[in-house]
């Protein structure tokens, strides 16, 4: 995430899916709808990853994620962890995983957000009273289904703006 | 993640950080905010006046209401004084709005744009204009973070207005209901009943309404009713809400001197024929 070299075009992109994952619909509006907000920084992180995999660090993901804990208020470490356990899946398979068809992307998504929810579930029944819903299993299946969008625009901007 | 559920030692970190990402939420908020000001500048002049007579007519019935509550106030601090307790002190308010929402559905925690700046600090309790809405859990350079009294993870201890009779309202995690905890099948509570804050424990001030109490179960196989309580606060509409501050401990004695003027003079004001009262037990004490 070095911002030479068309990196803040990268710290942008995560700024704006932190930006997504907190904008709100109005009150007046269903509940349940909150359910269908897809995991935005998971799909924008494992993009990056596989197109340019010596441009994100596990670090700096980790370090990034501290700050979507507090955005989101997670306990500390959680979204670092999701994030760099992400960064490592794709890093460790980006040359596999770019010959994928998309539908096999998607499945990848499917399952790395559901980890990170299942996760969740665990790292929050911690500190918290919270409990399971099945409606949880909406957020990586909205993923999965944006994932095709999120990567054709993002490779757009990324050739457009020469990230290399 | 460990040492944060079962620790405070991480929340310098955390306000520190939630100072960088504070602009995120005003960023993600700012649709709403364009829409209330641009609703502001285009509302025509017929609609202005309309609303300036309401709220003429709200001010008159509530500057009605608190000279009342002067003069009850006062009696009520004599008759403490006569029962040898300590006088109430007032307590204080800071006007913030809110700035985001926290988007986990499985939680309802709001951001407000008021923070160690302005001298909030983790506990306050938060109202808005109907009632309590919630208290404050994390303060960042220039926000704060409320949890909401329907949260899962919230409770406050509550009383009856009417008999007094003690509980606990825990969140549901449902929009619009609390649950009053462990209340035995014999109490007497009933549907329609106002809940108000008894203020043991200290966090939250005492007598401010919380919910009326909309339904009573009693199983016959349970020693405990279940108690539903829908908050009077409009928990998912209010967009400025009220933090209290406590009055301080240190400064307790000169400001419960200065009450004690202010509350003779609205007397005096108020009521003439309690002066020689107000007079009679300030000789006492």
């Amino acid at each position: 995430m070095n911002p030479a070299n068309g990196g803040w075009v990268i710290l942008l992109s995560l700024v704006v899916a932190m930006l997504f994952g907190v904008i709100h619909l109005p009150e007046t509006w269903p509940g349940w709808l909150g359910w269908l907000r897809p995991n935005w920084l998971v799909l924008v992180v494992f993009f990056w990853v596989i197109e340019l995999p010596h441009r994100v660090g596990l670090i700096a993901v980790w370090f990034f994620g501290l700050l979507v804990d507090v955005l989101y208020a997670d306990p500390l470490g959680f979204n670092g962890f999701v994030l760099a356990g992400v960064t490592y899946v794709a890093w460790r398979f980006f040359e596999r995983l770019r010959m994928y068809s998309v539908l096999q992307q998607c499945g990848i998504i499917f399952v790395l957000t559901l980890a990170a929810e299942i996760l969740r579930v665990f790292v929050l029944g911690l500190g918290s009273e919270r409990v399971w819903e099945w409606a949880a299993l909406m957020v990586p299946t909205v993923s999965m289904l944006l994932w095709p969008l999120v990567f054709l625009f993002l490779l757009r901007i990324r050739t457009g703006a020469r990230v290399e | 993640m460990t040492v944060e559920s079962s620790t405070r030692l991480l929340d310098p970190l955390r306000s520190t950080l939630a100072s960088f990402v504070s602009p995120i939420y005003i960023v993600a908020e700012s649709p709403y905010l364009l829409s209330d000001a641009v609703g502001n500048v285009i509302s025509t002049r017929d609609q202005l006046v309309a609303e300036n007579q309401v709220l003429e007519r709200r001010v008159l019935e509530l500057s009605q209401i608190s000279q009342q509550y002067l003069a009850l106030k006062a009696e009520n601090d004599r008759m403490r004084a006569l029962l040898g307790s300590q006088a109430r002190l007032p307590y204080e308010v800071l006007v913030a709005e809110l700035v985001g929402v926290i988007p986990d559905p499985t939680t309802f925690q709001i951001i407000i744009d008021k923070g160690a700046d302005s001298g909030i600090r983790q506990g306050q309790a938060v109202l808005d204009e109907h009632g309590l809405f919630g208290q404050v859990v994390e303060v960042g350079g220039f926000t704060s973070r409320v949890i909401l009294i329907t949260d899962r993870d919230h409770a406050v201890p509550v009383r009856i207005n009417r008999n007094g009779v003690r509980s606990v309202a825990g969140g549901t995690g449902e929009r619009d209901f609390l649950e009053l905890e462990n209340v035995s099948i014999t109490a007497d509570i009933v549907e329609g009943d106002i809940v108000e804050t008894s203020g043991l424990g200290g966090r939250f001030p005492p007598g401010y309404p919380v919910g009326t109490v909309s339904s009573v179960v009693i199983e016959p196989t349970s020693a405990y009713a279940q108690v539903l309580v829908r908050p009077t606060a409009q928990l998912d509409q209010s967009h400025h809400v009220l933090v209290i501050f406590k009055p301080d401990p240190a400064s307790e004695a000169e400001s419960a001197a200065e009450d004690d003027g202010a509350q003779v003079e609205a007397e005096l004001e108020a009521d003439e024929a309690d002066e020689a009262d107000s007079g009679a037990v300030g000789a006492v004490s």
